[in-house]
């Protein structure tokens, strides 16, 4: 049996895991390939023509697979360990989806307040027709891997602090930030320019830079403002030359999130950059704001 | 500017068509000065839009475009209430009006607060020192106003399109709402409300018209204020047609007090969506199926551009509108729309209702 799963949106906010997870069960899987032109030319046609551009990129992954597998799975991401809610156009994705798609979809409620991860993983897999033991096994190794991979990007956070070139921090959605072609080689144009670039999600967040006072900014119920604001908090302990944002278009929560983000840097006087992508954004554009943008630090 | 630490509270707050009225009352009656916000205009809103995020939804500029007139008559106070919908923008409406207005000199008072009772206790006390008696005794002025304001509305949908003045409804119940607005003493009131609801049932209507009905449906603020999507109601009405809407203060209220509703939503809904989408995305689809099965002959979705639960909802709504080939029309309003690109969407649906329901009596005829 094959599942497939589109690579983007929810893919991105926990990369890796779901490969394992159906691995370690036996099954075959299915990513559609790194976004291309044509999947995010197909998602624009077929989606709402005002949600958010990277739900449109995942309605083009979505329309890629349609037809290549047993299952598309996607899951209904609701809230995290910390009981902390997902962005709400999460929530309706797989009955959107339904809508969209002609192939079997696979899902599940992912709702920390109701109910643990384990034993969500635990009604998957009784889906799949697998019993418990496998799926532990299977959940166990996805952990491993998830860590491993955590690990590896805390060490190179650390490498790159150490470096003597201009260092500066992209803040993103994971799914904004991972997608070469959504952010237009954002990484790969700076390095040229000279830059050290840091995600956001690189930044490990320490005890004591959590523990801090903070009246910069509301009480967020999103799992990733309360996320960025304290990996932005922990960042700021290190040398920073200056900070870039991305948002996709109509974006409603990065709409709340920037204002404080802003606020944040400007307070401290560090150089801020936001940048809003969408399916007409132009190469060449870009490159402009980037360079105009690196030659008022010199 | 002046200081506000020593000065009296000087209190507006967030407006909401015609339901402005009743929440000056509440204030009025607990001995507070309040300045009720600048009614919604094309200035009010450019205003409100420039201070803004740019990438924010609509009501959150059209409410900062009204504080700023009371702001400058000198009011030093902004209410504002938060999460009425769910896991939407809603949310953080306060903290973002709060850091916009400061950052643009405003030395202000803001006070954000949740829609539970007690919160709304505790925050009134703060600012008045009023008793728990004088409290209760203005919630329950706001709450006769309510539904007074409801119901002038509701009878405004049904006497519009039957009137044989063309017109008249619409008159008398401005004059109302006015004479509502200037009412000074709370003993008044029983005489005033005899005096508006016996005015609008002397209107001249024509009872055994028959009509196509429509249904307003979408996100609460753009649905329930004619300022914000250019008189739909009257215009629909003017145009002979019956427009029936659920959404009002009293239907939010209802939800939080009872929430068994939420469920009934959710059963009814469980085939096109199983989940909470935030604000009041699932009401959307109830209302629509709800709809449907009551025969109605269209349905217009009223949202702000780029409203986070409509927008998730709208391809499922569309989804119904296919398969049961109800007319729908879906309108995303912000500060760009114009009501000339408004008006004439509004025709082009018009023309498709009264198609709708010719053939569908046609059908009915013939069947039977």
């Amino acid at each position: 049996m094959v599942i497939g799963i589109p690579r983007a949106l929810l893919y991105w906010k926990q990369p890796y895991f779901w490969e394992t997870f159906f691995e370690n069960l036996g099954f075959e899987i299915l990513i559609s390939p790194p976004t291309n032109k044509e999947i995010v030319e197909n998602g624009v046609k077929s989606s709402d023509p005002e949600t958010c551009f990277s739900n449109k990129v995942y309605w083009g992954h979505l329309l890629w697979l349609d037809g290549k597998c047993d299952y598309i799975f996607i899951p209904r991401l609701k809230t995290n360990a910390g009981k902390l809610e997902y962005c709400p156009k999460f929530f309706g994705v797989p009955d959107l989806a339904k809508i969209l798609v002609k192939n079997k979809i696979l899902t599940e409620t992912f709702d920390e307040r109701k109910e643990n991860l384990e034993k969500t993983l635990e009604k998957l897999g009784k889906k799949l027709n697998k019993n418990r033991e496998e799926v532990k096994k299977a959940t166990e190794n996805s952990f491993l891997k998830q860590k491993e991979i955590q690990k590896r990007r805390e060490e190179d956070f650390f490498k790159k602090i150490q470096s003597l070139k201009q260092k500066f921090i992209l803040i993103s959605h994971p799914y904004n930030l991972e997608d070469e072609y959504v952010n237009l080689r954002m990484k790969e144009k700076l390095e040229k320019l000279g830059a050290e670039v840091i995600f956001i999600d690189e930044v490990p967040i320490r005890k004591e830079t959590k523990n801090r006072i903070q009246d910069g900014w509301p009480k967020f119920h999103w799992e990733f403002g309360k996320e960025i604001m304290e990996k932005i908090n922990a960042v700021l302990d290190f040398n920073i030359a200056g900070a870039i944002e991305i948002s996709s278009f109509q974006c409603g929560c990065d709409a709340v999130l920037k204002e404080f983000i802003e606020k944040e840097f400007k307070s401290r006087k560090i150089p801020f950059l936001y940048l809003i992508i969408d399916e007409h954004t132009g190469e060449a554009g870009f490159q402009t704001r980037l360079e105009a943008f690196m030659d008022t630090l010199k | 500017m002046t200081k506000i630490q020593n000065s009296k509270p000087v209190v507006t707050f967030a407006r909401w068509g015609n339901y402005t009225i009743a929440f000056k009352t509440i204030f009025e009656q607990l001995g507070v000065e309040v300045i009720p916000p600048e009614k919604t205009n094309s200035q009010t809103i450019a205003e409100g839009a420039s201070l803004s995020p740019e990438m924010f939804c609509f009501p959150l500029k059209v409410t900062l475009g009204n504080y700023l007139p009371a702001l400058k008559k000198g009011a030093n106070t902004v209410f504002m209430v938060q999460n009425v919908g769910g896991s939407c923008r809603q949310r953080y409406y306060g903290a973002i009006q709060e850091k916009v207005l400061k950052e643009a000199g405003h030395q202000i008072n803001f006070l954000d607060f949740r829609a539970t009772p007690k919160d709304v206790y505790s925050k009134v006390r703060e600012i008045s020192g009023a008793s728990l008696w004088q409290i209760m005794k203005a919630a329950r002025f706001f709450f006769r106003r309510l539904a007074l304001i409801e119901k002038i509305e509701k009878l405004g949908q049904y006497y519009r399109p039957r009137e044989i003045e063309k017109g008249e409804t619409d008159r008398i119940i401005q004059w109302g709402f006015s004479k509502l607005e200037e009412l000074k003493k709370e003993e008044d009131f029983p005489k005033l409300r005899r005096e508006i609801l016996k005015k609008i049932a002397e209107i001249k209507i024509d009872k055994n018209k028959s009509l196509p009905r429509v249904a307003l449906i979408g996100e609460i603020y753009t649905v329930c204020d004619p300022d914000i999507n250019f008189k739909i109601e009257e215009k629909l009405g003017r145009e002979e047609i019956e427009v029936h809407r659920e959404m009002d203060i009293t239907y939010q209220l209802k939800k939080l007090i009872f929430p068994w509703k939420d469920w009934i939503i959710q059963r009814k809904i469980n085939p096109y969506l199983r989940s909470t989408v935030g604000g009041h995305g699932r009401d959307a689809i109830y209302e629509m199926l709800h709809y449907i099965e009551e025969n109605f002959d269209g349905i217009i979705h009223l949202l702000p551009m780029g409203c986070m639960p409509e927008v998730t909802v709208r391809p499922i709504l569309e989804r119904i509108h296919q398969k049961s080939g109800m007319p729908f029309l879906s309108l995303s309003l912000d500060e760009q729309v114009a009501e000339a690109g408004i008006d004439t969407r509004l025709e082009a649906f018009i023309d498709v209702v009264r198609n709708h329901y010719k053939n569908k009596n046609k059908f009915r005829t013939a069947k039977s």
